[in-house]
């Protein structure tokens, strides 16, 4: 449903992402993980449509960004990790807006905006203004939008920083219930404990290329671990150093 | 939860049906309207003053319009010639200003602007997006010559009592003029963003910015306006129009706009220049919009990247603020603000428009032959200190609501570093204060004392013009900080904060100071300049001499503690902040 491949993206002499190949499958949940500064956050742009890509190709429900980009992100919702929202519009507003630009008609709209208000408990805040929303809130409705129009695929950075408990809790319902009617949904996260409670499989990418690629006890084997071994210490096994003697020297 | 399954009647392939251009308008037009609903403090008091301000500037250009209109009229065959020039010459101006302010406003609203990191991810079609931009580009870049045009087209019809034709042909021109400038500047934008990067695009149009300031000066002093102060004969009136003709001037679209609205005036159409009006700017909009079919992305993706960029060190600023007698606290606090300051282009390069309009003021007093110009000459010449007081008080207030009073929203989500560290309020904000207070009071200073020595002021004059700006500055300077401590705006721009219900309060303060200190200098001044002249009525007896005293000492004791208030009420604010 989302098939990158051989992606490249330089910045002059910099190769921020170097030959990326990923393939998430419908009703898959694909955990992608790395340190900071990995090209987590420019792969994902560059599937959402925001960065050009050096070379390589990215396909969203058999649709090339490139040569077909109103059809490939018609079938996309994204979730960026800075979301942009319009401070100045109300809840249902912005959802109202947002299933115009994906050519909804205004029959189904209505109802599914309270559809979506209702799930992500936004409901007692449509008419407010967004200005006035939580950090979490905000979180929220950006999600409801990239559900709204029900996509094939979902492309999500960092979906549970800034949400409570029970946020957070309501997210991982969410993506478990979409991906089980057939969405794909991309995930780049740090949290490591979701990717391993969550992600049908993974790919680890380290200074723009990935360096592990499957199932959670795949990448464990890869590793060296022991199956019982937290994703934790697999990942700084395979990023290189476990980060305590940095710490101790601080 | 009902059934999410994507539903092929809402996700197409390929026959996606794809909102139309307009429906991008919509967050604008909703975002208006939810503002008005829900007025914030400040609102009514904003909008009746800039309304008031605006009226005023409406109904002088119309009345002036009117008047030169009128005037021209008296000369038959000739008075039309001078009219078509200055049609022409009209929208020549506008012409350059509106090419550069369609580059600028380009920059902004196709590549800069936060909402495009949606749109871009959504199945809007290019060249969709394409047109809601270039209608907002084109709003935002015109929208100033069409509020400046309207009241002046309206005097130039009233005065030549035009019939209505003059006024379609007025709303048919203006729109497609205004449309073929803003589009040779989004191309510019379009051009540069491609070639260079992001941070670099913007600061090249922003050296453009100087660059078209320069300019403006230089096109001035070309032309020698001062030529019409001593008009001998009407020959000479029509050689400084002329001076504005060349060869390639029928080609250029303000020649067709001055020619389309002399033909309106005449009760006639002129088809020919309406057609190639309408014809260039439907052309221009229609290639801008191919190009940017094709290159809008990959300059957007490049606007996104964030290579490594040069930046001033500012060794010098470093030494300098370390031989300053300042404590640790307040060294680092001016040495991070100033470095702030000068390495955002995008705020210092602000002043430079205000730099060249006022070289430009005092270079006219240093051509123009007073002494020629019946009320420049003699004591008169002597009340225009108080004038040039009053410029350098305006100056001194835009440049610190602009500039000072968005000082403390500055700091934004980085406030946090000042309220954790153990600084005191007090000498966070009193830093700002001496901060500003420096290149403010040497500016103003500077202009004063050269506006004043160019128009030859008696010496008595000066050294009271000098000293009331001195106090002026201190308590303006303190003003404009203290209240933008009180009315912080730490989520907004710079220029939002000036715009705030804070930033109308320090401009309405600061005129009211402005005129109380030009009442209160004048009045003395005037005492000492006729007893100067001679005139026995006004012999300088003791009485007067302590009415000269008092009255300058009261405009000393109301600016400092303007400034001393204000600067309290800053402190105990930020204090109130801390809780």
């Amino acid at each position: 449903m989302i098939a990158v491949q051989h992606l490249v993206k330089e910045y002059g002499k910099f190769r921020a992402v170097d030959g990326v190949t990923l393939d998430v499958k419908p009703g898959e949940i694909h955990g992608f993980l790395g340190p900071n500064g990995a090209g987590k956050t420019t792969t994902m742009r560059m599937i959402a449509g925001l960065l050009k890509p050096s070379s390589g190709r990215i396909l969203v429900d058999n649709h090339d960004l490139d040569t077909e980009p109103e059809a490939a992100k018609g079938a996309l919702g994204f979730i960026p990790d800075r979301p942009f929202i319009y401070d100045k519009l109300t809840a249902a507003e912005f959802l109202r807006f947002h299933a115009g630009l994906y050519g909804m008609s205004n029959g189904m709209v209505e109802g599914r905006v309270h559809e979506m208000l209702d799930l992500f408990e936004l409901r007692q805040w449509e008419n407010e203004l967004i200005e006035s929303f939580s950090h979490g809130m905000k979180q929220r409705l950006v999600m409801s939008s990239a559900f709204f129009h029900r996509p094939r695929a979902v492309a999500v950075d960092e979906p549970m920083v800034g949400l409570d408990p029970r946020g957070a809790r309501l997210i991982k319902d969410v993506f478990r219930r979409m991906s089980e009617r057939g969405v794909a949904i991309l995930m780049s996260t740090h949290t490591l404990e979701v990717a391993q409670e969550m992600c049908h499989r993974i790919s680890i990418i380290q200074k723009g290329r990935i360096i592990a690629q499957g199932t959670v006890d795949e990448v464990k084997q890869l590793a060296g671990s022991a199956d019982d071994e937290h994703l934790t210490s697999v990942f700084l096994k395979l990023t290189g150093g476990s980060g305590l003697q940095e710490i101790d020297e601080i | 939860m009902r059934s999410d399954a994507p539903s092929p009647a809402l996700v197409m392939s390929g026959s996606r049906r794809t909102v139309s251009f307009p429906y991008l308008l919509l967050p604008a037009i909703w975002a208006s309207r939810n503002r008005v609903r829900r007025r914030e403090r400040g609102d009514s008091l904003r909008g009746l003053l800039f309304g008031s301000i605006g009226l005023v500037v409406v109904v002088a250009l119309a009345s002036g319009s009117y008047w030169l209109a009128r005037q021209v009229s008296a000369y038959e065959e000739f008075g039309d010639y001078l009219l078509r020039l200055g049609l022409s010459w009209l929208f020549l101006s506008f012409l350059a200003f509106l090419a550069f302010s369609g580059v600028v406003t380009a920059l902004s609203s196709f590549f800069l602007a936060d909402d495009l990191r949606l749109l871009m991810t959504t199945p809007v079609a290019a060249r969709r997006l394409f047109f809601a931009r270039f209608v907002r580009t084109l709003a935002a870049a015109s929208w100033m010559v069409v509020v400046f045009m309207v009241p002046v087209l309206v005097g130039v019809g009233l005065g030549r009592h035009a019939p209505a034709a003059f006024y379609i042909a007025s709303l048919t021109t203006i729109a497609p003029f205004a449309t073929i400038p803003v589009a040779l500047g989004s191309a510019c934008t379009l051009a540069v963003v491609n070639i260079f990067p992001a941070r670099r695009a913007r600061d090249l149009l922003m050296l453009m910015g100087l660059l078209f300031a320069v300019g403006i000066v230089l096109l001035l002093r070309f032309i020698q306006p001062e030529r019409l102060m001593h008009v001998e004969s009407l020959p000479d009136i029509a050689d400084f129009f002329a001076t504005l003709q060349s060869p390639i001037t029928p080609m250029l679209p303000s020649f067709w706009a001055g020619e389309s609205l002399f033909a309106g005036i005449k009760g006639g159409v002129d088809w020919l220049h309406q057609a190639a009006l309408w014809t260039t700017a439907g052309a221009f909009t229609v290639l801008l919009g191919w190009a940017h079919e094709r290159w809008h992305f990959p300059g957007y993706s490049r606007s996104q990247e964030a290579p490594k960029t040069r930046f001033a060190r500012f060794v010098a600023l470093d030494a300098l603020a370390a031989v300053l007698p300042l404590s640790d606290v307040r060294r680092q606090l001016l040495v991070k603000d100033v470095k702030v300051f000068l390495r955002d282009v995008s705020q210092w390069v602000q002043l430079l428009p205000l730099v060249a309009l006022v070289l430009l003021y005092l270079y006219n007093f240093r051509v123009l032959d007073l002494e020629r110009i019946p009320y420049m000459s003699g004591f008169v010449k002597n009340v225009y200190a108080f004038v040039n007081l009053g410029m350098a008080g305006f100056v001194m207030a835009t440049v610190a609501v602009r500039f000072v009073f968005p000082a403390v929203s500055a700091e934004g989500a980085a406030f946090w570093i000042i309220r954790t560290s153990p600084i005191s309020m007090h000498d966070f904000l009193w830093s700002k204060f001496w901060t500003a207070l420096a290149p403010v009071l040497i500016f103003t200073e500077l202009l004063t004392i050269a506006a004043n020595l160019l128009l030859g002021v008696d010496p008595f004059l000066q050294v009271v013009a000098a000293g009331a700006i001195i106090v002026l500055t201190f308590a303006l300077v303190g003003l404009a900080t203290g209240l933008g401590a009180r009315y912080p705006r730490f989520g907004a721009d710079a220029t939002q904060a000036a715009g705030s219900y804070g930033g109308v309060m320090f401009m309405i303060l600061a005129v009211l100071l402005i005129i109380v200190t030009i009442a209160l200098v004048g009045w003395p001044a005037s005492i000492y300049m006729m007893s100067k002249a001679g005139q026995y009525r006004w012999r300088l007896t003791p009485d007067r001499q302590a009415i000269i005293v008092i009255t300058l000492s009261m405009v000393v004791a109301i600016c400092i503690a303007t400034w001393r208030v204000a600067m309290r009420s800053g402190v105990r604010a930020l204090d109130a902040m801390r809780g």
